[in-house]
């Protein structure tokens, strides 16, 4: 009866919650909603409104369901091979509704604006590459002149600068809620047993699967074991020799990664034009060799933990993509003439030319060494879907439609294309050439991973390419929306100018200058962040150390109550004995008493792990 | 409040709505799935009840290595046989639901893994857990040493109160710190 009446206490919805989190049975549940409904509501009408509020929600929530992608293929492929495969497909998925979104926005705030000047003034077809609305030379620097004046310069940057804020804040968003999720409840430090027995995945429903990783699981519980005991056999010749071989690799895993940059450079001196495919032919060829040696190297290593490997391998790749992304930049900044469109057009081609060479590399990478698996060298056996690669090489085909954005507004309209087509290609590649992974991976970490190694340096690194270009550089002279102008943020300042004229709008103009225009005050901004994070910072130690002052008083009652039915039995022994000394007229009250508590105590801890009382 | 098998009405869809964590297009694609295990003649029967050998003929559920034991523990039959009702079937499909909680999830994962059904997981529930996870028979099974060392990692690992066996909160504890659980306790028809 308790628990109805807190439950009449509560609001429709969080009684809703309240009632679907009761771990009873359907009828349980039931019973319990029509108790509810007829221990009187004060106020039904307010209650109706709740009601179909949270229908209303509902609906919404199954309205999507229908309508979400490639639902049926992610239960196939989750049935066969498990959740840390289907990370990799989700955050395909989730990249493509991504792009969706981008190229709606820039379509709208940009194109359409275009193409309805183009409408007005036809002679700007001039049907040449660069007048296309692909690239940033062909937008002109007109004002659409309707019932609303839409001025092209002014859309076209704040059309960039939201959906760079927008991206960015959405990468965040994920990207915090998915640590908090992940790894501030993980604890890092145990990596026992329980964490494979917990393990195991209820959607996969596929009887090979099945049997595979039953078998894995095996093999892994016993690596555990044996771990567990060889942990401390470590000699310091070994780890010497460990250390060595870290060092080394490291080395040449550096050095490949600046030659390969040192190379590209020069490529692009010879190459000064810059309009054949040679450039991106070479950059994604790299891109696919590389890594292969990468993971060769990772071979030789000895890592203490799967996961430390994986670290390694992935930083290693991430560093060689920026040094090329960054190489490839430098060198586009400083091209003349229309400069903005020539990179617009480099980037064009490197996007195709990549996809190319991802529909390659799940060629090579995945048929070729499942026929070398299968037919040649049984020994290799069928290969495994490398989640780690796969979504690296994604991340680095995301950026570089983030680089474009600026200098080819309708690329995502390309990478749209590109994920959808990469999407079925994965997917016969992985059914018809892979098999389920060995381990067990760390899936919902696995993708905190991702999404963070998306926002630090890729998007990071993408947003500080557009943002140098927008603020220092200076825009051609004869094409672009922005000609004649002494950099693309000068734009602001000329419609500030203009907004000043206007009365009633001293404020505007007062922000601008004051706030937007200031250094004190992004030092202050600086300031309070820094003191928030401090103060952040040393509250979750504080909690930190109060979870372990808790653990430690649960080890500590544990070890209390151990003692206290000890002693009790004890004093049940000797009570005993008392009484068969004595054997006559005092009846065992004390051992009576003794029963009891010891009956309390066992049905008190039994108590905590039955389900709650059904109510009345 | 019977519910004929063969058609949902549109107050206890809602109710149905209101007690699960399913959207409206899962309990009909449950409705219907259920419905096909059926015969003719069944279908008309109130609170029909589907044998426990039937209801293991579904693809999600007939390869899981738990699949008896997660039909005993939602079934709310007397006789203990397995058998599930509509209802009890839904309730199956909410608690592995997507939109689930950690806390509903544990709660049920922990009532699986108590093979029997004592409130607590002890050695035996242990053992049996294990041996379902690697396998049944005797060559894939872990040697008798290898089970004593596990489960000896296992307890120290999580029965804090040192009572050699693991309770619910204990349990929850355990889970709470693997956050693949979630995403693996999963069954979506």
């Amino acid at each position: 009866m308790n628990l109805v009446r807190e439950l009449v206490a509560m609001s429709t919805r969080d009684r809703v919650r309240a009632i679907q989190d009761l771990p009873m049975s359907f009828q349980e549940k039931k019973h319990i909603r029509w108790v509810l409904k007829h221990t009187g509501n004060k106020s039904p009408c307010h209650c109706y409104n709740l009601t179909s509020f949270r229908k209303c929600g509902s609906n919404v929530r199954s309205a999507r369901q229908t309508l979400e992608l490639w639902q049926g293929t992610m239960k196939e492929i989750g049935g066969k091979f498990g959740t840390s495969v289907l990370s990799y497909f989700i955050f395909l998925k989730w990249l493509f509704m991504f792009n969706v979104f981008s190229f709606l926005v820039n379509f709208g705030f940009i194109t359409i604006p275009q193409l309805v000047i183009y409408i007005t003034h036809p002679f700007f077809f001039k049907g040449y590459f660069n007048y296309t609305v692909m690239y940033y030379g062909s937008y002109s620097n007109e004002t659409l002149i309707g019932a609303m004046d839409y001025k092209m310069q002014l859309g076209y940057f704040f059309t960039i600068a939201v959906y760079m804020l927008l991206c960015g804040i959405a990468l965040i968003f994920s990207m915090a809620n998915s640590f908090r999720k992940n790894y501030v409840l993980a604890d890092s430090t145990s990596s026992g047993a329980w964490q494979l027995l917990c393990s195991w995945d209820f959607s996969i429903t596929n009887e090979r699967a099945v049997r595979q990783r039953k078998n894995n699981l095996r093999i892994q519980l016993k690596e555990s074991l044996s771990e567990k005991a060889q942990h401390e056999q470590l000699t310091s010749s070994e780890k010497l020799k460990h250390f060595g071989i870290y060092l080394g690799s490291w080395l040449l895993s550096t050095s490949l990664t600046v030659g390969c940059g040192a190379s590209i450079f020069f490529l692009c001196q010879y190459e000064i034009k810059a309009e054949t495919l040679l450039v991106p032919f070479v950059v994604s060829l790299m891109n696919m060799v590389i890594p292969l040696f990468y993971s060769l190297f990772n071979k030789f290593e000895h890592y203490s933990s799967q996961r430390r490997q994986i670290y390694a391998l992935v930083l290693r790749n991430v560093l060689f993509r920026m040094c090329i992304l960054g190489v490839l930049c430098y060198y586009w900044m400083n091209v003349v003439a229309c400069w903005e469109s020539v990179v617009g057009q480099a980037l064009y081609r490197l996007v195709i030319v990549d996809f190319i060479f991802l529909m390659l590399g799940s060629f090579f990478g995945e048929f070729l060494s499942n026929v070398v698996g299968t037919r040649l060298l049984p020994r290799l056996g069928v290969p495994e879907f490398d989640v780690a690669r796969n979504v690296l090489e994604i991340i680095y085909a995301q950026t570089l439609a983030w680089i474009g954005i600026y200098f080819s507004p309708l690329l995502p309209a390309i990478q749209i294309l590109k994920f959808f087509i990469l999407f079925y290609i994965k997917k016969v590649s992985l059914m018809h050439n892979c098999q389920p992974p060995r381990r067990t991976g760390r899936a919902a970490q696995m993708k905190t991973i991702f999404t963070a190694l998306l926002f630090f340096p890729f998007f990071l690194g993408a947003l500080s390419i557009v943002g140098y270009t927008t603020w220092s550089l200076t825009p051609s002279e004869h094409c672009g929306p922005f000609r004649g102008l002494n950099s693309t943020f000068s734009v602001v300042e000329v419609w500030i100018k203009e907004v000043e004229a206007i009365p009633g709008s001293k404020w505007v103009v007062f922000i601008y200058q004051k706030v937007i225009r200031s250094e004190i005050f992004y030092f202050l901004i600086t300031i309070i962040i820094l003191i928030i994070v401090y103060i952040f910072w040393q509250v979750s130690q504080g909690r930190k150390q109060l979870i372990v002052l808790l653990r430690r008083q649960i080890v500590n009652e544990g070890k209390d109550k151990s003692f206290l039915l000890e002693k009790l039995q004890n004093l049940q022994k000797s009570q005993e004995l008392k009484v068969r000394l004595e054997r006559s007229t005092i009846p065992g009250q004390g051992l009576l008493r003794t029963m009891l508590t010891i009956g309390t105590l066992q049905r008190s801890r039994r108590r905590t792990v039955q389900p709650p009382s059904i109510v009345s | 409040m019977g519910t004929t098998a063969s058609q949902l009405g549109k107050d206890t869809l809602s109710e149905y709505q209101e007690l699960t964590f399913l959207t409206k297009q899962e309990i009909l694609l449950a409705h219907k799935r259920f419905s096909e295990l059926l015969t003719k003649d069944e279908k008309d029967i109130p609170n029909i009840r589907i044998s426990l050998e039937r209801i293991l003929t579904l693809p999600e559920l007939k390869s899981n290595p738990f699949r008896k034991r997660i039909c005993h523990v939602f079934s709310t039959s007397e006789h203990k046989d397995g058998s599930l009702t509509f209802e009890d079937f839904l309730d199956l499909l909410s608690a592995f639901s997507d939109s689930a909680t950690m806390e509903i999830k544990s709660h049920y994962a922990f009532r699986i893994f108590d093979f029997d059904d004592d409130g607590t997981l002890d050695s035996d529930d242990l053992q049996k857990l294990v041996n379902c996870l690697t396998g049944e028979t005797d060559e894939t099974r872990l040697t008798p040493e290898e089970m004593r060392q596990l489960i000896t990692n296992i307890l120290e690992e999580s029965d804090i109160d040192k009572d050699g066996t693991v309770n619910l909160s204990e349990f929850q504890h355990v889970i709470s710190r693997s956050p693949d659980f979630v995403s693996s306790f999963k069954i979506v028809l």
